[in-house]
């Protein structure tokens, strides 16, 4: 195999790099998906429940309807309720609005228990001239929620380590015997459908971010009409090697501004409520329980290999049709054929997972289409083994090898041409005529076909 | 030392554009490639520089292959741009860079282009006022203009082989003065010049050899002195102030052409010349101009080009 001549790539990517840089248009995205990601937490923490931890109330008149003894200890076990007073009180609903409406610190609260739909209600009012806020009541309503619970069990006789065993978390797992004798850690397949799907997500947006920019790093000289004058000093090879680095900074740096103003976001959110809070909303959110996943370093590291793999993949596959493009009209071509290339090994990838299939898992793992979206989920989830992990790994990297030079070669084949975008069998034929060309070349002698 | 080219081939598909060209210079001088449009010029270029693959023959330089490895080449394309929102000094060290110039060296290259081809207000910007001077872009800039650094970029690395398509196209007359001068400095050097123009009195101007295209074929190749003097005297002008058309027609010379009493006319040699001067003179004609030369490039191009057409 000829060696390639990369002289020139460094300076290429440093001087694409650095023009982007100096773009103010992008300095602004950047900021704006900075500030985004930095204002997720605290804005959830400011608009959600927060914990409260000091309250305005002072007395709390207490109409219990349950049936079950509230033991005003409980309520003061509570850090912030332990100096309140809790009154009980039979007053109707008319008498505890008088009673509160003339003091600043109290709040009137009413339990009752609906036999019908067995359910407890805790209503809780304070006065419209009060110095207590609605956070110090649902903070409260909490407290009294907490003490019902307690009252409920003294009044079944529960001892304490009965009670610790009533909280007691449940695990559960399901698998084959053969999975199980051999000790294989595998997660529900909730998890795993949905982490599959978080994953595909991800590379998807990534990889369709990318594409844009390909697209637009390899009409650049097209258009500027200075292919010539730089392919003096540099090969074809470098140029568009030396670009495609550039915007793979580009997309990474972009998407770790946007993890970096996440991470110091929930810092930030922490300070300010409950980290739970936080944590419960990434949960719900995202329908994943990273707990199960057993995520380290490695995962980590691996997670950031299998992401580089996939764009180098989806990034020199866009590069082989945006050097396609002579005019920014053919870009609409162009783009259609990537998105149709990335949505299959997406769509397979996303829904594999739902079949529940180890054969289907291996080979949706396997297939370099399939895989970038596929394979690590599954190897987290436990689905594939680390021996076809590794081999997805490798066909990966070759399969990215491979289309990083086939790109070099369809740069270097098309940066002349003006025309229509070719159709792919015409694009083929082009690299046949020119691999014939240049096998004649190289023996010195001229292509039989040329006469 | 020298630069060949022997058996230059390419065909796209079933169509051959560049039909066995072979040239070479022995020294430094400056080769003309002429053609008409589509004849295989660019192409050629762009095979002599591995920017095409090709499908035969070979490029030489100093008795090995030329690569941008082993020549340090200048090249000023037909087809020329420049990043239109970058600035002009970062396209300028961006090109530097990539031909391996330090910043340092870079620098004082680009200062003294700038200065040569009086670009130094686009590149060096002064200041107005209270407000720091902005660095122009390109988009900012004449095509004119835009085409000086084009030419800077050019002459950077202070090539060997230099190559020039079209370096005169849509300059101003200064403009084109100031192109000229840098060429024949070049020349002056003992630098290696290929150049492809439409305009043949630049070419007639600089170059020693010639080879001239039509539809790829090679139609006319070798010494531009030489093959003049191949042609012999045979163009003929004359000037007077009354109707000369019988007499010249009467000495079996051809008229090529009139315009009110002035002849273009094709002799066989000196002595058809010499006879109808000696008539004119004995008739009592008063002549304003009477000059016998070698066809010009112009001429020479226009039959040659002409024969292929008529032939084909």
């Amino acid at each position: 195999m000829k060696s390639l001549d990369l002289r020139g790539t460094g300076t290429v990517f440093r001087y694409t790099v650095q023009q982007h840089y100096k773009t103010r248009s992008v300095i602004i995205f950047l900021l704006i998906l900075f500030l985004g990601a930095l204002a997720v937490f605290p804005i959830r923490a400011m608009t959600g429940s927060k914990a409260v931890t000091e309250t305005k109330i002072r007395q709390v008149y207490l109409r219990n309807e349950t049936g079950f003894v509230i033991e005003a200890e409980d309520v003061k076990k509570d850090d912030v309720f332990s100096g309140v007073e809790i009154i009980d009180t039979k007053d109707d609903d008319a008498a505890l609005a008088k009673t509160i409406a003339a003091e600043k610190n109290a709040a009137a609260t009413v339990m009752t228990l609906d036999r019908e739909k067995m359910c407890f209600d805790i209503r809780t009012n304070y006065g419209a001239d009060s110095e207590v806020v609605n956070a110090d009541a649902e903070a409260l309503n909490q407290v009294l929620s907490q003490a019902l619970h307690q009252a409920l069990l003294r009044a079944q006789s529960v001892t304490a380590e009965q009670e610790t065993l009533l909280h007691s978390a449940v695990y559960s797992q399901v698998s084959k015997v053969s999975d199980y004798l051999r000790n294989a850690e595998e997660t529900g397949t909730d998890t795993h459908v949905f982490a599959n799907l978080l994953y595909c997500y991800l590379i998807i947006m990534l990889n369709t971010l990318a594409m844009s920019y390909v697209f637009q790093q390899c009409m650049e000289e097209k258009v500027s009409k200075l292919v010539e004058s730089l392919l003096v000093s540099v090969s074809p090879t470098s140029l568009i090697l030396g670009k495609l680095l550039a915007v793979t900074l580009f997309i990474f740096f972009g998407l770790g501004l946007v993890v970096l103003g996440l991470f110091i976001s929930f810092r930030i959110g922490s300070q300010m409520t409950d980290p739970k809070i936080l944590t419960d909303m990434i949960k719900n959110l995202i329908h994943v329980d990273f707990s199960v996943l057993h995520i380290s370093v490695g995962t980590i590291a691996l997670f950031l290999l299998c992401t580089l793999l996939a764009y180098a993949i989806a990034a020199s596959f866009s590069a082989i049709v945006g050097s396609c493009c002579s005019r920014t009209e053919d870009t609409q071509h162009a783009s259609l054929a990537v998105v149709m290339f990335i949505m299959i090994g997406y769509l397979v990838g996303a829904f594999v997972p739902m079949f529940e299939n180890d054969a289907a898992y291996n080979i949706v793992s396997l297939f370099p289409l399939t895989s970038i979206f596929s394979a690590f989920p599954n190897f987290v989830c436990g689905k594939i083994t680390a021996g076809v992990f590794t081999v997805a790994l490798l066909l990966q990297a070759a399969t990215a090898y491979f289309l990083i030079r086939t790109a070099g070669r369809v740069y270097r084949m098309m940066i002349f041409y003006r025309g229509a975008f070719p159709k792919p069998k015409q694009v083929i034929r082009m690299m046949r005529e020119e691999r014939a060309a240049a096998r004649y070349a190289a023996a010195g002698k001229e292509d039989p076909h040329g006469k | 030392m020298g630069f060949s080219v022997r058996e230059l081939f390419k065909k796209y598909g079933d169509k051959v554009v560049v039909d066995h060209l072979s040239f070479e210079m022995n020294e430094p001088g400056v080769y003309a490639l002429l053609g008409t449009n589509g004849a295989g010029k660019t192409t050629s270029i762009r095979m002599i520089l591995n920017m095409l693959s090709k499908d035969g023959g070979t490029v030489e330089w100093n008795g090995g292959p030329l690569s941008l490895k082993t020549c340090n080449v200048g090249y000023l394309a037909e087809e020329r741009g420049l990043y239109p929102k970058n600035t002009l000094m970062d396209q300028l060290m961006y090109f530097a860079s990539l031909r391996g110039l330090s910043r340092s060296e870079a620098k004082e290259r680009i200062r003294y282009w700038a200065e040569r081809l009086e670009a130094t207000e686009y590149l060096y910007p002064q200041q107005t006022g209270a407000k720091a001077p902005k660095p122009k872009k390109a988009d900012e800039l004449s095509k004119g203009n835009q085409q000086k650094i084009q030419f800077m970029l050019a002459l950077l690395s202070d090539p060997e082989l230099l190559i020039l398509d079209e370096p005169l196209s849509g300059l101003d007359p200064v403009n084109t003065d100031v192109f000229k001068s840098i060429i024949h400095e070049e020349i002056g050097k003992g630098k290696y010049l290929i150049m492809s123009s439409h305009q043949m009195a630049t070419i007639e101007e600089f170059c020693t050899d010639l080879t001239i295209l039509n539809r790829s074929k090679t139609v006319l190749q070798g010494n531009l002195a030489e093959i003049k003097k191949s042609y012999g005297r045979i163009n003929l002008f004359v000037k007077a102030e009354q109707e000369l058309r019988p007499m010249i027609e009467q000495a079996g010379i051809t008229v090529l052409s009139s315009v009110g009493f002035s002849y273009q006319c094709r002799v066989t040699g000196e002595e058809q010349a010499n006879a109808l001067l000696r008539s004119l003179v004995s008739q009592g004609i008063t002549l304003i101009a009477f000059e016998l030369r070698e066809p010009s490039l112009h001429e020479i191009f226009v039959e040659k080009v002409g024969e292929v057409h008529e032939e084909s």
